[in-house]
């Protein structure tokens, strides 16, 4: 028996498999043997599941409101160790990539085996705005790739890029030749054609594949590649986000990405921009798990997310031991990165979770002078006749004697299409009216939703206008005396700005 | 030839420019001047060292007298106006002297042939002799002979109508000129016309440029605002928008100055107004190289009067080689003789003899002048093939262009405009570059204008033999040279 089998039986017969296929609910699953449940580690899981109990409050922390304990030596300062309602014989909290789909599987031969094809790809960042870029199976980033520690796993890939390629399996200890160094571990992969990874996977945690060639990388060439550990980690969450942070530099009107370039002006999270982006969206005092992978290409991101403090519980080269984890507001993700965020949702609200470079927090940036900023200038004066031009008046707004002004960016024209399509999400229902405009590149948000606004945003097809779950939160746990709704003409303004 | 074009002699020409120029004085004066720029806040703000402090933008530079009212005017939409080509061609055919001129070349010359073809006059002697000579009968008589004699010198070898048919084939050689004339006022009011009519939509688009550079500099403040753009690229601004304001003044400068070269051309004193007609023309068949040298050769006037003053040298060689024959001259004489008291007659006949003098160094020349004028004729030939090499690169070129800036160049460069403003409006491009773009695409538009002038004006040329020079004097038909100085011409 070589040394990868027996490692693999080894994980297989472990305590935890069971557990772990029984989380990713495939077939796989069902086919484990009764042998297996009634193992020792079985047992064991069974009765830490069966022990599983839940408190509002943990040591002065309490999971329904901002707060943060009695003592900074307790496991359950800032909810560090505070469990999810989420019951661990249940398994690994399902994870969740939003608007990226789950790459599918078939076992063969005694693994599972998945296809990937690399491909261009037209990905709209945002609503009406197709980018040309890079991807697998008709998506950018790739579709998310999903094993429990323990599988072996085999991914034939098929090149249908016009040019050559190769798979780098991110932070997986496996064979050498299946690395996907392109040219150094394997002979790159001709276009049209395919090459098989075969490997066992002894690791658990947040991995990504990706193209090992650097300009395929810059236009996109990503996925999620997470590994579910066999014993479920402690303490259990309820949800598990998994984020990408890319850059691009596509000049503006073009659609093509410039991957020579050193800058870059195009910020995806899961290959939407803000507000495009799906916010994240829990219940209030669940546990939460973000999983964050900076894949841009030279760029780090300062991610901060409102409103709650999380501890910083594993990287992408592994889960941090407890005594490791530190809380943060903001944490810096360096480029090839990824960083697991937890957190209990304690404060109920529309929280924004961004990237803090001011220049992430907006797409494609332009000069912001010229007409669109000047008294009745209008650039549809300059498209009525394109051989003559409006005379402008050669005087500045008397603000211009403010150095610096105007610093606010007059913001891109939202169609009523692209609000439309912005607004039919069912992740954003409630929000406030404005909302759409205060998200821009790598921005997103959590929502933390008390049980039964959740239902009606997530669960139920009714009509919720703009702006009333918000209210209805502040009206519960705010100063509803102190509120100010947005102003409803704003979107019209913004729709009927030219 | 066309007597049309002779037909009327009216008055010289009045020249335009001297009464344009007040003009462009007064309309100067009246041209209002931009207000003066604030002054800064602080004078020691102008010396603080670079990027130590916010200097605010300078003020716009003033405009130069001129361009505000230029701003003002209006492109018309619809031409009122006779001024059509066909209406200036008629006012040149009647009004520019030099076609007077060619047309009395040609009258001259014609005297000249009538002169030449009269038949020499008598000459009538008194004749008193031998006065106070005594005779047998008387003395101190009132002499031997008193009487009246005529003398008449007989004309041999044709020599007068060979020298009316010298001077008739000159007359035609002047026709030919009148009609190279006729071609030359009439090429020069098309070129005019055409370059009046281009350098008028190049007022216009350089209009368009200065509201660009007008925006350009205005963007540029908007810059410094934001500390996108420094004070050097402010005070650059500056200089382009006052050197395109420059570039309008000098282009209505020369649209006013076009104009007054064709209201000279046309012979009448015209003001600067509109004109009736298209630069553009419909793009008929390209004109042929060789076919072009082809008329040339067999049509240009400029040929026909060479081969005419050909025809003519031929006679004058043909006049010259009988100058020799010795005309006859007779005198006849009748009085009365007082010494033998009855009247009598006497009769002269004589001729010079060429013994030495037998007009052999006149037919040298006469025979040289026949021989340079061979020459002359194959080199107008090529003089025209060279011009017409010329002018047909120049209209080949031309052409290329007109055709290239219509179906590629100009409509690729609105698309790019009308591209970048829809980007602009979208918030997916920079006002910069915008104005770039428009700026490319409207310095296109003056380059498709110099395109058309220069297609237009060399296709004219070719069609109209290379002839220009509405306002050079007439030539004439009769060479320098001392067979023309005798009184009467031969």
């Amino acid at each position: 028996m070589s040394d990868s089998s027996s490692r693999r039986a080894f994980l297989k017969n472990g305590t935890m498999g069971t557990f772990a296929a029984l989380s990713v609910g495939t077939p796989a699953a069902a086919a484990l043997s009764k042998e297996q449940h009634d193992s020792p580690s079985a047992q064991a899981s069974k009765k830490q599941a069966d022990q599983h109990e839940v408190q509002d409050e943990y040591d002065g922390f309490s999971r329904y409101r901002p707060s943060r304990g009695h003592d900074p030596d307790s496991d359950y300062y800032i909810g560090k160790r505070v469990p999810g309602f989420r019951n661990p014989a249940d398994g690994p909290a399902p994870f969740i990539a939003n608007d990226l789909d789950k790459l599918p599987w078939k076992m063969k031969n005694g693994a599972k085996e998945f296809h990937l094809v690399c491909e261009p790809v037209a990905r709209e960042f945002l609503p009406g705005h197709w980018m040309n870029v890079y991807g697998f199976n008709g998506s950018m980033p790739g579709p998310t790739i999903e094993v429990t520690q323990g599988d072996r796993i085999r991914i034939i890939v098929h090149n249908e890029l016009p040019e050559e390629t190769s798979i780098h399996w991110h932070g997986f200890e496996l064979p050498v030749q299946y690395d996907g160094a392109h040219t150094m571990t394997q002979n790159p992969i001709k276009p049209g054609k395919t090459f098989k990874y075969e490997f066992d996977v002894h690791e658990e945690g947040t991995f990504f594949y990706h193209s090992h060639i650097a300009m395929q990388e810059a236009f996109g060439m990503v996925g999620w590649f997470i590994v579910h550990p066999q014993k479920v980690w402690d303490p259990p969450v309820d949800r598990d986000f998994g984020v990408i942070f890319q850059n691009f530099r596509i000049d503006p009107m073009q659609t093509v990405v410039n991957s020579w370039s050193m800058d870059w002006n195009w910020h995806t999270i899961n290959g939407r921009s803000g507000p495009y982006a799906t916010p994240l969206v829990c219940k209030h005092g669940e546990r939460v798990r973000v999983r964050l992978l900076d894949f841009s290409p030279v760029q780090h991101h300062p991610i901060h997310m409102h409103g709650h403090t999380f501890w910083i519980t594993g990287h992408e080269g592994a889960r941090i031991p407890k005594s490791a984890w530190i809380p943060r507001n903001t944490e810096l993700v360096g480029v090839a990165q990824a960083a697991d965020f937890e957190f209990i949702a304690n404060n109920p609200g529309d929280w924004m979770f961004h990237c803090h470079m001011v220049h992430h927090m907006m797409n494609h940036m332009v000069q912001h002078v010229g007409p669109r900023l000047r008294e009745d200038a209008k650039v549809d004066h300059y498209l009525t006749s394109l051989d003559t031009r409006p005379r402008v008046k050669m005087h500045q707004d008397p603000q211009f004697g403010i150095p610096g002004y105007p610093q606010k960016m007059q913001g891109m024209t939202m169609t009523k299409p692209m609000m439309k399509k912005l607004w039919s999400r069912r992740e954003v229902k409630g929000m406030r009216a404005n909302a759409m405009m205060s998200m821009a590149g790598l921005m997103t948000s959590v929502r933390v939703l008390p049980d039964d606004l959740y239902q009606r945003v997530m669960e139920t097809d009714e009509k919720v206008p703009k702006g009333s779950i918000f209210k209805e939160i502040v009206k519960r746990f705010g100063t509803i005396e102190d509120y100010e709704p947005a102003p409803p003409d704003v979107m019209q303004k913004m729709l009927n700005d030219d | 030839m066309s007597a049309f074009y002779f037909r009327k002699v009216l008055l010289p020409l009045v020249m335009l420019g001297g009464a344009c120029v007040p003009q462009l004085l007064r309309a100067q004066d009246a041209f209002p001047l931009v207000p003066p720029a604030a002054e800064p806040r602080n004078v020691e703000t102008s010396r603080d060292q670079v990027g130590r402090r916010f200097i605010p933008p300078s003020s716009f530079p003033k405009s130069p007298a001129g361009v505000e009212d230029l701003m003002k005017q209006e492109t018309p939409q619809s031409l009122e106006t006779d001024l059509t080509l066909d209406a200036l061609l008629m006012m040149a055919t009647e009004n520019n002297p030099t076609l007077v001129q060619a047309q009395q070349q040609i009258q001259g010359t014609l005297g000249k042939a009538l002169e030449a073809g009269l038949y020499p006059n008598p000459t009538f002697y008194y004749i008193a002799e031998q006065i106070f000579v005594d005779s047998e009968t008387d003395t101190d008589t009132p002499g031997e002979f008193q009487g009246g004699a005529v003398q008449q010198e007989i004309v041999t070898a044709n020599k007068r109508e060979i020298s009316r048919r010298k001077y008739q084939q000159r007359a035609k050689t002047a026709e030919w000129m009148a009609v190279a004339q006729q071609w030359r006022v009439c090429n020069d009011v098309r070129i005019h016309f055409w370059k009046t009519l281009g350098h008028r939509q190049i007022v216009d688009i350089r209009r368009e440029l200065l509201k660009a550079a007008e925006d350009s500099a205005l963007t540029t403040r908007e810059q410094v605002n934001l500390g996108q753009a420094t004070q050097a690229e402010l005070h650059l601004s500056n200089v382009s928008l006052q050197r395109t304001r420059l570039s309008l003044l000098n282009a209505e400068n020369m649209y006013r100055s076009q104009f007054a070269m064709l209201s000279s051309l046309v012979g009448v004193e015209l003001e600067p107004q509109p004109l009736k007609g298209k630069l553009v023309a419909d793009m008929e068949s390209m004109i042929d190289f060789n076919q072009a040298v082809e008329n040339l050769y067999s049509d240009s006037p400029e040929v026909l009067a060479a081969t005419a003053k050909w025809q003519a040298d031929c006679i004058t060689l043909e006049r010259e080689r009988v100058e020799p024959v010795p005309n006859i001259f007779v005198k006849a004489a009748s009085g009365y003789n007082h010494e033998s008291r009855e009247p009598v007659a006497s009769v002269q006949i004589f001729m010079e003899v060429p013994i030495f003098d037998r007009n052999q160094g006149t037919i040298h020349q006469a025979e040289a002048d026949l021989a340079r004028q061979n020459a002359e004729i194959k080199r107008t030939k090529l003089r025209l093939r060279q011009d017409l090499a010329l002018h047909y690169q120049k209209y080949l070129t031309a052409l290329q262009h007109v055709i290239e800036f219509q179906s590629v160049i100009l409509p690729e460069a609105k698309a790019a405009y009308a591209n970048q403003l829809d980007a602009y409006k979208g918030d997916r491009q920079n006002w910069g570059d915008v104005l770039k773009t428009q700026r490319e695409y409207y310095q296109l538009r003056e380059q498709y204008v110099h395109h058309l002038i220069t297609w237009r004006t060399n296709e004219t040329l070719i069609n109209g033999f290379l002839l220009h020079g509405g306002l050079k004097a007439a030539e004439s038909p009769t060479p320098p040279g001392h067979i023309d100085s005798v009184a009467q011409p031969r």
